[in-house]
């Protein structure tokens, strides 16, 4: 057995208490519906159970497959959630554009809550709400430079989240 | 290597990228990365991430995030265990070879057929137990698997009335009954029960299922122990 394949309930276990938080996070964002979002997850860990042994840890990590099966999961969910006669009228497929942005703005998004607070704050602050540098070093007692490195060291921190999430630029 | 002047202007570089820089500062930057090929570098790499921040949603971020309810672990286990189990129900009627025509003409011949297969936890052996001398059209059979806690069983039957409670046991070296739980058979239904009881596998000379008021018993060769000589088919007292 390869070393990180889904062969046992066991691993599977694993697998769910290490990735289903975001998981789900991300099947929220794209689906809009707890319950649909649960349904999109279970699949997911099914399908992936299903298919453990095409799983290769060579080719890339277990958190990347689990999140390729639920891309084609929240695909399946979506088309059958819109499916209406105007669709096959128009013969077009609905575009698999807006779930590639809606899963890099959720990485996106996820990288913005796994960096330190202090560096969250000023970015949201700064960047994100327009605030001036020293309103914000004001409000947070520290000085200008302060903030201005924090944003520096925050989009750093970011860099790494997201490359711990499989973006490539 | 960085130098001091690198050092300065590297922590303007933030805001410098998301165009957050008043213009003399911006000034002051854009000269120094033209001389700078490591600054200029370090700037390339923000930028990748800047490019990216319109993307998300500052409400977003700062909601709590959603956790899937606790039940879901629960669920998938669930669904993974009965396909689990399912998958093994095929293997298993394929060894035993059963073949729907047939089953009623053998099952009348013999009195009793054992199967021990090599498998299950640990390296011992599940033993697969087909209940014999049936009546037409019913088919009654279990797998035994040998755990920690006493013996899984899974059991098949076919043939009876729908909504028929089966209550199962498992017969101890000295005719002790240690219950097995019940299920009720429905019709259409594919699938095995899954039960378990505390008596140890090695311990277990027979098994039987109260099915309505039939009884039908079926002894288990655990190794060694001879196989009971009761019928196989009890009064319900």
């Amino acid at each position: 057995m390869q070393p990180g394949a889904l062969r046992q309930e066991r691993d599977v276990r694993e697998a769910y208490a290490a990735h289903s938080g975001e998981l789900y996070g991300f099947a929220m964002r794209s689906l809009g519906d707890s319950g649909l979002a649960e349904e999109a997850v279970q699949e997911t860990f099914v399908r992936a159970w299903r298919a453990g042994e095409r799983f290769d840890p060579e080719v890339g990590s277990l958190r990347t497959w689990l999140f390729a099966i639920l891309r084609n999961v929240v695909i399946d969910l979506s088309r059958a959630r819109a499916a209406r006669p105007r669709v096959a009228e128009g013969g077009v497929e609905p575009s698999v554009e807006p779930l590639e942005q809606a899963l890099l703005a959720w990485q996106v998004e996820e990288a913005l809550r796994r960096i330190g607070e202090d560096h969250r704050r000023v970015l949201l602050e700064t960047h994100f709400r327009g605030r001036p540098y020293n309103e914000v070093a004001a409000e947070l007692g520290v000085p200008e430079g302060t903030v201005k490195s924090r944003v520096y060291y925050g989009l750093k921190a970011m860099r790494v989240a997201l490359e711990e999430m499989g973006y490539e630029d | 290597m960085k130098t001091d002047e690198c050092r300065e202007w590297r922590h303007s570089l933030g805001a410098y990228v998301l165009g957050d820089l008043p213009a003399d500062e911006r000034a002051g930057v854009q000269a120094h990365l033209e001389g700078c090929a490591e600054c200029r570098a370090e700037a390339e790499s923000l930028k990748s991430v800047a490019v990216l921040l319109p993307l998300a949603d500052p409400d977003r971020v700062e909601r709590p995030a959603s956790q899937p309810s606790p039940e879901l672990a629960a669920r998938i286990e669930a669904t993974i265990g009965g396909e689990r189990r399912r998958g093994r129900q095929r293997r298993q009627r394929r060894r035993f070879g059963f073949a729907l025509g047939g089953v009623a003409a053998a099952a009348a011949a013999a009195a009793l057929a054992i199967a021990i297969l090599p498998g299950g936890g640990g390296g011992e052996p599940e033993q697969h137990v087909e209940f014999g001398a049936l009546p037409g059209g019913v088919k009654i059979y279990a797998t035994l698997e040998p755990h920690a806690y006493g013996t899984e069983i899974h059991m098949y039957v076919k043939g009876v009335r729908s909504g028929t409670l089966c209550r199962v046991y498992l017969r101890g070296p000295h005719g002790e009954r240690v219950p097995a739980g019940t299920f009720t058979y429905r019709w259409g239904d594919d699938s095995d029960a899954v039960l378990s009881s505390a008596l140890d596998l090695s311990r277990t000379r027979a098994i039987g299922v109260h099915a309505g008021n039939r009884t039908f018993v079926a002894p288990v060769d655990t190794g060694g122990a001879t196989a009971s000589t009761h019928s196989n088919q009890e009064d319900v007292t």
